[in-house]
């Protein structure tokens, strides 16, 4: 049977997808990074949202330099070595 | 086409289907379009355009994020067949790709912003004469394939290999018209000044392609200046808004000089770095006007490079540098009007490549202004 030649544009994915750390049960006495992204108001989303964690341990403030482009790699490592768990937002 | 035995092995990205199969609906069913019928892609086609980019239909030119398919020739060649573009038209293609793939441009946060930024590209040198682009009347708007289907090229490859399906990926609330097609070329021609890649330090017979994330263009008018701070109060009075996003993200923009207005401008001797320096100093926006006066809250506005005063009275540049403001010569020979192109903020900067990937030799090792960043 003669037939047609179609083509898909999409291209192959070839990263492979990372999973999501496994969250906690509860945030006490947990270490928790807060990653301000720099937008108009993400700064105060994330501290009320941070005095909304029951007895959460030890908290420490970190900051993107533009809320589009991702967070230096280095960040990244260093909010990872220095807490338990991560807290962004996005907040215009 | 029917094919038949004649194509064994038409590649990776190839699947057959029943001859007599409406085409057209085929690749709109699987949503394979800007929203226009698409060219169907043949294997003679397809294989033309893969030569027209030295073959090896398999290499990767670039990954197209947010999807982040793998841009291989062959795929590239797929899409700007799709968009109508001839197979000569596919290293200008290449070039803008590989250029909106670099870091700094951020294409991932282009294509997901809520904003209505496009790529504009620019293109400039002798490949806009050898391919038959438009430099010159309606350079915005239809009627020449190379542009049109160039620029389209790009949208079908932001949205089938980077994912940006509005609503999906591509969050943007309104969009603008330039999501079909935004692509221009400089009227070098009818420039007094050198062409824009030269001011970059190309040769003038390399080709290039200037890519940024852009807003629509917005018309200037001035049929009464006959010198250039006239014409330029014109365009001081369109960058002079609180509503585009450089008023209150910084970044760059474009500034398209019609040909009349260019040539009075150059009969007065000003040279292209007059015109950009002349719209820095003299945009009038405040910071009372960009804070709103703190009506809504003290604002100090992190977007705006530290270095700016916080007073209310305190002049805020559009840009951060008079080189942020790139300035083109483009249009038809009538019509005293140039266009200023708003960019998207300082989350991106804009991108100029040759055809063969050669950044800007004139930056100094300060590639595309990166290390200002």
């Amino acid at each position: 049977m003669r037939e047609l030649i179609v083509y898909d544009p999409t291209g192959r994915i070839e990263v492979e997808p990372r999973p999501l750390a496994p969250r906690p049960s509860t945030v006490a006495g947990l270490r928790v990074g807060v990653l301000d992204n720099a937008k108009w108001k993400a700064g105060r989303l994330l501290e009320r949202t941070v005095a909304l964690l029951d007895e959460v341990g030890e908290v420490r403030h970190y900051r993107k330099e533009s809320f589009s482009r991702n967070a230096a790699p280095e960040l990244i490592a260093r909010i990872a070595a220095e807490n338990d768990l991560a807290l962004t937002a996005i907040g215009d | 086409m029917q094919v038949g035995e004649l194509v064994a092995d038409p590649g990776p990205n190839a699947a057959r289907v029943p001859a007599g199969t409406d085409l057209v609906e085929w690749y709109y069913e699987r949503g394979w379009s800007d929203g226009l019928p698409v060219v169907p892609p043949t294997p003679e086609k397809v294989a033309a355009t893969v030569a027209a980019l030295g073959g090896e239909p398999q290499r990767v030119e670039a990954r197209v994020p947010p999807r982040w398919g793998s841009l291989s020739r062959e795929v590239l060649a797929i899409n700007a067949v799709m968009a109508g573009c001839r197979p000569e038209y596919a290293p200008v293609v290449r070039a803008a790709m590989v250029a909106m793939c670099t870091t700094h441009f951020n294409l991932n946060g282009i294509q997901a912003t809520t904003h209505m930024a496009a790529p504009l590209l620019v293109v400039n040198g002798p490949v806009r004469r050898q391919i038959g682009m438009n430099c010159a009347h309606n350079v915005f708007g239809p009627g020449n394939r190379a542009n049109a289907t160039i620029g389209r090229a790009i949208r079908l490859i932001l949205l089938n290999v980077g994912g940006g399906r509005p609503g999906e990926l591509d969050q943007s609330t309104l969009g603008q018209p330039g999501k079909y097609t935004y692509c221009i070329a400089e009227n070098e021609e009818a420039s007094p000044w050198p062409p824009y890649h030269v001011s970059r330090g190309y040769l003038p017979e390399d080709s290039t392609v200037f890519a940024i994330a852009a807003e629509s263009p917005h018309s200037v008018t001035n049929h009464i200046a006959d010198d250039p701070e006239g014409i330029l109060d014109s365009i001081v009075s369109a960058m002079s808004t609180i509503a585009h996003n450089n008023a209150v993200s910084g970044g760059s923009c474009a500034v398209i000089i019609g040909p009349e207005h260019a040539a009075t401008i150059g009969a007065h001797g000003w040279t292209r770095a007059d015109v950009r320096s002349y719209l820095w100093m003299n945009t009038k926006n405040t910071f009372a006007d960009v804070s709103f006066g703190h009506r809504y809250g003290r604002v100090y506005n992190r977007n705006l490079p530290r270095w700016y005063r916080r007073q209310p009275e305190a002049r805020i540049p559009i840009v951060p540098r008079p080189e942020d403001i790139h300035v083109f010569v483009a249009g038809g020979g009538a019509g005293r009007f140039s266009a200023f192109v708003p960019g998207w903020g300082h989350m991106s900067s804009p991108v100029l490549r040759s055809l063969d990937g050669r950044p800007p030799p004139g930056d100094g090792g300060c590639e595309d202004g990166t290390c200002l960043l």
